[in-house]
């Protein structure tokens, strides 16, 4: 794997995605989205001085935080029991822009003189998925340090404590760039096998599926949080599916088959 | 410099190609002429290292097909049939990413880019997106895209596609130009006028090379020529037609606007006698003009051979 290459795709990619407002709203708004709505709660809590009771389940909340004020460790178990919708991004952005990137090659039919360079297709594959899964990982990282400060300055510093925890720090570096090698990886292998992008999008929505039943399992059950052994569970599994989708990824994509099946 | 022997590729049970065997030397323009399907495409994408075949040779520059596909690829410059490039990009964009992808870097870059963007004439433009490019200039940034990195073996998939009269002419040139300077290069194209202005020698393809040669011998060895013979005095062409039904070497004879119109194998040969037999039989000849088989004649005379065997072949496949 030859760095420069890697670069040169890279490069060409976030040139092409800068020029591309629709698909910069794409990753943009559902991150927005997923902090705004708690953090809205947070600020309605606040303004409205709510009495956490009508909230329900006030207990779990403050079994959970008893060092806090009933208000705040409602506030606390809201902002922590949205963040699961955080490992949505990483899943859905990345898979966009990927099927958009592979797809878009097809159509235009722009493999051919790219493979025609002494390019490998390992090099051509690693920089369209570091494309892809760079802006979903600076944005998510981005909204989640913005959750953290906005949701601190509205209610209380606790808050933002709360947010940069130990757990959801390591679930920021390791989970969620596993979750986006993921989410690329799904979107290359969709990309082969349809010919245009809403199909593949379509199809590549699956992996969200099972990181929104995480986040409603984690919401029923009343736990605020994830738990430093969950994350690192799920680390564990994220990272074999990854190498699954990368061996069936090779298998796929080798230079023959894009050209005589996919381009 | 291309060496290529019994090269084949198959897809699954279809033969693309078979039995290939040609060489272009530097300085020469070769013609790849066939029907879609003929298997022109898989041929340069196999010399050109994107490919790999499954049988047979083929050295490019030196360089084995195969084994040193990396570096066929890094010397080989390619027009693909579309022009496949990168819409929300410019011009320059499109060619500086390549430019990278071949290895230049720094003032190199810029100045390649700067080149080729003069020669196919779209320097004024180089810096709006190629999104709104039409077909011809997309084209022209193609042809630049493969020319960028001074590769030493170049294949144009229908260079001129889509380029009007003026912008076509400034290509053939440019490549006869590269062709001066050493360059292999091989042309696909349907277009046989082009075919026959711009290329050396011309290879007729159906899944094999039928034929290789230039495009003069091409007509020359292909079919028979027709021998026009006008004649003047009372004597009406069609009152020799008895008399040259007897001659061997006729293949067949006809009046055609006051004219005898003569087919014969060999014009060279067979003319002399001709004229002779006919003078002895009474006929004042004005004049005499050799009219060769067009290239079109000879394309599709032996396009249409080679597909008679291939059904001929595929009934005798389905009876037994």
């Amino acid at each position: 794997m030859r760095p420069g290459y890697v670069w040169a795709v890279l490069l060409k990619e976030a040139r092409d995605l800068l020029t591309n407002r629709l698909l910069l709203g794409a990753v943009a708004f559902p991150a927005l989205v997923f902090a705004a709505i708690p953090t809205g709660i947070v600020a309605f809590l606040e303004v409205n001085e709510l009495d956490p009771n009508q909230l329900g389940q006030v207990e779990g909340y403050i079994s959970q935080f008893p060092d806090l004020e009933p208000k705040l460790a409602a506030q606390g178990f809201i902002v922590l029991n949205f963040m699961a919708y955080f490992l949505l991004i990483p899943a859905m952005v990345p898979m966009a822009i990927a099927t958009q990137s592979i797809i878009g090659e097809k159509t235009a039919r722009s493999l051919e003189p790219q493979l025609a360079t002494p390019m490998e297709v390992g090099e051509l594959l690693a920089g369209k998925a570091l494309a892809a899964a760079t802006p979903a990982v600076l944005a998510t990282w981005g909204v989640f340090a913005l959750y953290g400060i906005v949701n601190g300055a509205i209610a209380d510093p606790v808050l933002t404590r709360l947010i940069f925890n130990d757990v959801w720090r390591l679930a920021m570096v390791t989970l969620v760039p596993l979750i986006c090698l993921l989410s690329v990886l799904l979107g290359i292998i969709v990309s082969s096998r349809v010919s245009d992008a809403r199909t593949a999008q379509q199809i590549g929505g699956f992996i969200v599926i099972p990181v929104i039943g995480v986040a409603i399992a984690g919401f029923f059950s009343g736990q605020a949080s994830f738990t430093m052994e969950q994350i690192i569970i799920g680390d564990l599994v994220v990272a074999a599916l990854v190498g699954l989708a990368l061996a069936v990824g090779n298998w796929i994509f080798d230079r023959e088959a894009i050209l005589t099946r996919l381009a | 410099m291309i060496e290529v022997s019994g090269l084949a590729k198959r897809f699954g049970s279809l033969s693309a190609v078979h039995d290939l065997g040609f060489t272009v030397g530097n300085g020469e323009i070769f013609g790849i002429l066939g029907p879609n399907g003929a298997g022109k495409t898989t041929t340069v994408r196999m010399l050109a290292g994107l490919i790999a075949p499954s049988a047979g040779h083929a050295r490019v520059n030196g360089l084995e097909l195969g084994r040193d596909s990396q570096r066929i690829r890094a010397t080989t410059g390619i027009l693909t049939e579309s022009p496949g490039l990168h819409d929300r990009l410019t011009a320059r964009q499109n060619l500086a990413y390549y430019a990278r992808l071949y290895g230049l870097r720094g003032r190199n870059l810029r100045t390649a880019v700067d080149r080729y963007l003069r020669v196919v004439g779209l320097l004024d433009e180089a810096d709006r997106r190629v999104g709104g490019y039409s077909k011809g200039m997309r084209q022209k940034v193609a042809i630049a895209r493969a020319l960028l990195h001074e590769p030493e073996v170049i294949y144009l998939d229908e260079p001129t596609s889509g380029l009007d009269p003026s912008a076509a002419k400034t290509i053939r040139d440019f490549v006869a130009t590269l062709r001066d300077a050493g360059r292999s290069i091989v042309v696909c194209t349907h277009n046989l006028d082009e075919a026959e202005r711009l290329c050396d020698r011309i290879g007729i393809m159906r899944g094999t090379l039928l034929q290789v040669d230039t495009p003069a011998r091409l007509r020359r060895r292909n079919g028979t020529a027709a021998v026009r013979i006008d004649l003047v005095g009372a004597r009406r062409p069609g009152s020799f037609l008895d008399l040259l039904g007897q001659l061997p070497f006729v293949e067949a004879a006809r009046d055609e606007d006051g004219a005898l119109l003569v087919e014969v194998r060999d014009p060279r040969a067979d003319n002399p006698d001709l004229v002779r037999a006919l003078v002895e039989a009474g006929a004042r000849i004005v004049g005499v003009h050799e009219q060769a088989a067009t290239l079109e004649q000879v394309y599709l005379d032996l396009v249409g051979e080679a597909g008679e065997r291939d059904a001929d072949v595929a009934r005798i496949g389905e009876v037994a």
